[in-house]
């Protein structure tokens, strides 16, 4: 199974799939797109703490600098090392290997309640 | 309303992100602005800048009119030559930065920014009471083709352009696909390069040409993207960003620009002058972070815990490596050349060194 099925997206273009306990995040594959180019990121630090909706990373591609914002509430438990001094990576897979963050959350359901399925997310954007 | 170059639909084809530049609708990408960029430097690209403003200026006093609307010198431009320009305000601040041709006795073409033309005709109309001089606005008639890069010139042989020599800042009559039209050795990238004029009807034909007869040559077509990060990196201005009402040549750093000699009055010059002995209040720098951070329009510039000023344009330049960037600082002589100054993102200051601009080196070829 591959994020795409099992994922939840945001209207601001993050993503959300629980793996092993955790939930990784990262940026939808149409966000990325949106963005080019990516030359900067910068991720928070592992045992940081942030609610649904705060800003928790920073993006830039060469057009643009964006915020990231959490799709539920969470802490800090992992962040993708390498992608920070290598961005670019970031334009050639957003998933597997382009995610962001892990934490670990003890969100309600209801946090969960605006967030779509990739299908229904793919299908808003037309 | 949103204005649509004569080869819209083309960018379109090609699978372009179009924004709205100016009231254009223009390519920003068509692929990638990093890879489009370093096909410049390293091949040749073709830049559809057809939104820019052509404005012919001819009639008894045409010369007498110029000299009257620009710091520079109009009556010492040869036949064919270009030079830069600056359309001054009395207070020394710029209406417009521009392109001046010279294309025969008493008749002369102006290049200017698409975003200025309205003010550029307002501005010389009413700089024109009394003078015998024909102000003929043919923005909407013609498209501009700009072919960039060090393969540029190889690509126009193949077009068949005729002309043995052409220097740099010249303007000639040349054939290209068996079509004459005025072809200027000029560009706003840092490379080697020409522009050319061409009516709207022909312009796809043209660029149709240009993208087959390229394709030996690697071309690819560019965006306004990296038409921005090619100028910044070559230290270019942008009108809007680094120029504008309140700013002179003199705080811009273009005083290389400006003839100190010209003797007849011209808007502006008793303000002008007087930057040039007496020094300015502000001025233009450039600088390259020292840091993975980028600097943006607006962030604001410190020096030793003061705010000194701001960033105008920044971004990252491909080719040199680094993040880079210019502003308006206050004129401190302790800010200069290899000077450690902050710059403030995301609420954090990070450091920059002040370097002279260019950020990278212009190769011309002949």
């Amino acid at each position: 199974m591959s994020y795409k099925d099992e994922m939840y997206c945001t209207k601001s273009h993050e993503y959300v799939v629980k793996e092993d306990g955790k939930y990784v995040i990262g940026l939808t594959d149409y966000a990325i797109e949106q963005l080019g180019d990516i030359v900067f990121l910068e991720l928070p630090s592992v045992g940081d703490e942030f609610e649904k909706g705060e800003t928790f990373a920073n993006i830039e591609s060469v057009k643009a600098a964006s915020e990231i914002y959490m799709p539920i509430s969470g802490k800090i438990v992992e962040i993708n090392e390498e992608l920070p001094d290598a961005p670019e990576k970031l334009n050639e897979d957003c998933y597997e290997g382009g995610w962001l963050v892990k934490i670990e959350s003890d969100a309600q359901e209801s946090e969960f309640d605006d967030l779509l399925t990739y299908d229904d997310y793919k299908s808003e954007l037309e | 309303m949103v204005k649509q170059t004569y080869l819209h639909d083309k960018h379109v084809v090609l699978g372009a992100k179009m924004v709205d530049f100016a009231l254009w609708h223009m390519p920003v990408q068509y692929t990638s602005i990093i890879e489009e960029h370093k096909t410049v430097r390293e091949n040749v690209g073709v830049f559809d800048v057809s939104h820019m403003g052509e404005v012919f200026i001819s009639g008894k006093d045409a010369t007498e009119f110029l000299n009257k609307v620009v710091p520079q010198s109009i009556d010492r431009l040869p036949y064919e030559k270009a030079v830069y320009c600056q359309l001054t305000k009395e207070n020394g601040g710029l209406i417009d930065d521009l392109i001046i041709y010279k294309t025969g006795i008493e008749s002369y073409l102006i290049i200017c920014n698409a975003s200025r033309v309205d003010e550029d005709i307002n501005w010389l109309s009413l700089n024109a009471k009394g003078l015998d001089v024909k102000i003929d606005n043919q923005s909407h008639n013609y498209s501009l083709l700009a072919i960039q890069g060090p393969k540029a010139i190889d690509l126009m042989r193949k077009m068949g352009y005729d002309i043995q020599e052409q220097k740099s800042f010249t303007i000639k009559s040349a054939t290209i696909e068996g079509l004459k039209l005025l072809v200027s050795r000029t560009g706003y990238t840092g490379e080697d390069g020409f522009e050319i004029l061409v009516e709207n009807d022909l312009s796809e034909f043209l660029w149709d040409k240009i993208l087959e007869k390229g394709q030996e040559f690697g071309i690819k077509p560019i965006g306004l993207g990296a038409r921005d990060t090619l100028r910044l990196e070559a230290g270019l201005h942008l009108y809007g960003n680094d120029l504008n009402e309140t700013t002179t040549p003199i705080e811009a750093g273009l005083s290389w620009s400006i003839p100190k000699d010209k003797t007849q009055n011209y808007n502006g010059k008793d303000v002008i002058l007087n930057q040039i002995q007496n020094g300015v209040e502000k001025k233009l720098i450039g600088f390259e972070m020292l840091d993975r951070n980028i600097p943006r329009h607006e962030y604001e510039i410190y020096f030793k815990g003061e705010k000194v000023g701001e960033v105008t344009s920044g971004g990252v330049a491909p080719t040199a490596g680094k993040n880079i960037g210019m502003g308006y600082v206050k004129n401190l002589p302790e800010i200069c050349t290899d000077s450690i100054i902050q710059v403030m993102i995301r609420e954090k200051l990070h450091d920059a060194k002040v370097v002279k601009r260019p950020f990278v080196q212009k190769r011309n070829r002949v």
